[in-house]
């Protein structure tokens, strides 16, 4: 009886549970906290929470994800099933999560988001004010200082790169360039990267008031003039030619984001528009959150490196706002006071949270002031900007 | 520049602090570069749609909110003054806008939509 309730144990999952499994399930246990409790990022941080979970609970004959067949290229001969235990010489089954991790890999899920972005976005207020774009571009200092910090704290030039992205605000962009460029570090990133999105209503408002004065904030904005529906279909055929013209690694990213926008503005997809929008979002959101979620297995996420990811990751976002803001207070200056600089601060991307907390900053200062159809413009411009300069770290570094 | 860059591309070498700052300054350039000639192409096309009149037809959606809010407008002064909509925290033009907005979005006519009630809501 005894020797049946010993075999049974040793059998189990606690018996076989590492300290750095039981850590990363208690870490999913507080991301469901955050996700249900405090709405931090729900859709994704909820997905990525219990991707987490499953992956680092003990699994007989070996695990629902081999982060190892995915180093460099991809081992199809293991996703095969012929995979082999490089200790016990034991064939391995592939799981669940190693066949999802294919579409981060190979890049599907990251795209199919930035479409699904593009049909959710109206570029109209950025069409309107093409001057945006700038604060789009300021707000990604944040990826240049994160990068030179991230350098200075020991991390090589990809690893760096990777973490600097998080100042872009978005979560494909920062995804689709980890799995690119450093694999290892696409659990930390993808959670700082999600949670500090979540989190902007935290960290930008102190700094846009640091760095702004009150008269600066209660600016109220002219209407910007109507944009026609020409100019909508023509704005995703120019950036894309653009865009890719210049950096051809961006092309995957950013000809995603602008066929989404094309289905909206175009005006005769409309289904292709609405599932983009709603069913293949939900659907990818879905695959990438728990396959992201899945790579933050507890060897690999239980490292010094994750404390300094998080904390670089918030100064890429700071940073990101201070850059957007520098340049909203040139406009200021520039345009004689007509435009408002809390608008740079959403040219961190973050569509649409950022371009709210602009605009909620700017209605508390003077509540018939709103902003926030003007910050769109910075917002939209921002997820150009990030996509950018993903394509140019991948350029240097891939 | 470029080549000059990419020579430290390798996996495990950690940049000086020249290079990362030589990188991160490249970065960003090139960023600013790229987003400032859409800007320049945005610009010069939006002229020229200007000036072809082509900009003097916003997209239907536009025209539609842009002509529910005045129609909003309106409403709160025909329908819902003296007392049967409560404003609280809330201004008229606010109040008319949010009643244009849903109107626009139900696809529901304004003369059809009762409201009660509108109400600011605090963040806690």
């Amino acid at each position: 009886m005894i020797e049946v309730i010993s075999d049974l144990w040793s059998q189990s999952g606690i018996a076989n549970m590492t300290w750095q499994q039981g850590v990363m399930i208690l870490l999913s246990f507080v991301l469901f906290y955050l996700a249900i409790k405090k709405q931090f990022e729900p859709l994704l941080l909820l997905p990525i929470a219990f991707g987490m979970m499953l992956t680092n609970l003990p699994w007989p004959g070996g695990g629902i994800f081999h982060p190892e067949w995915f180093q460099g290229g991809i081992n199809w001969a293991a996703l095969g099933g012929h995979g082999v235990d490089p200790v016990t010489g034991a064939e391995i089954e592939p799981g669940l999560f190693d066949f999802l991790y294919i579409g981060i890999k190979l890049d599907i899920f990251p795209c199919l988001i930035f479409m699904a972005v593009g049909a959710m976005t109206d570029f109209g207020p950025l069409i309107s004010r093409p001057s945006s774009f700038f604060m789009g571009a300021g707000a990604q200092f944040g990826i240049s200082f994160a990068f030179v910090m991230a350098t200075i704290l020991g991390f090589d030039a990809q690893g760096a790169a990777s973490i600097a992205i998080i100042g872009g605000a978005d979560g494909p962009t920062a995804i689709y360039l980890t799995s690119k460029l450093a694999p290892e570090l696409l659990g930390a990133i993808a959670i700082a990267a999600y949670s500090y999105m979540a989190l902007i209503p935290m960290i930008q408002p102190p700094i846009m008031k640091l760095l702004t004065t009150k008269k600066m904030r209660q600016v109220k904005m002219e209407q910007t003039r109507p944009v026609s529906k020409v100019e909508k279909i023509c704005f995703p055929v120019i950036v894309s030619v653009v865009c890719i013209l210049i950096l051809p690694t961006v092309a995957p990213l950013l000809g995603c984001l602008m066929l989404g926008n094309l289905f909206r503005e175009s005006g005769v997809t409309e289904r292709l528009s609405d599932t983009a929008q709603n069913a293949l979002c939900n659907i990818v959101t879905i695959f990438l959150g728990t396959s992201v979620g899945a790579t933050a297995v507890g060897t690999n996420f239980l490292k010094p490196e994750t404390l300094k990811i998080i904390v670089l990751g918030l100064i890429a976002f700071a940073f990101a706002t201070v850059g957007g803001l520098l340049i909203g207070i040139a406009m200021y200056y520039l345009s004689k006071g007509k435009i408002n600089p809390l608008i740079g601060a959403a040219g961190v991307s973050a569509v649409p949270m950022a371009a709210r907390v602009a605009s909620k900053v700017g209605q508390k200062e003077n509540p018939s002031n709103f902003l926030l159809m003007h910050a769109m413009g910075p917002n939209v411009a921002g997820v150009i900007g990030s996509a950018v300069a993903a394509g140019v770290l991948l350029s240097l570094f891939g | 520049m470029t080549s000059a860059l990419i020579q430290f591309a390798e996996r495990g070498n950690v940049l000086s602090l020249a290079d990362a700052l030589k990188n991160a300054g490249f970065t960003i350039m090139v960023v600013f570069a790229v987003l400032c000639l859409i800007f320049i192409i945005i610009s010069i096309a939006g002229k020229i749609f200007s000036a072809t009149g082509i900009s003097d037809k916003p997209a239907a959606a536009k025209t539609e909110a842009a002509a529910a809010a005045p129609a909003a407008a309106a409403a709160d002064e025909e329908e819902f003054s003296s007392g049967s909509l409560k404003l609280k925290g809330c201004d008229e033009k606010t109040a008319a806008m949010i009643m244009a907005i849903v109107s626009d979005n139900t696809g529901i006519p304004l003369s059809e939509l009762v409201f009660k009630s509108i109400t600011l809501v605090e963040d806690k």
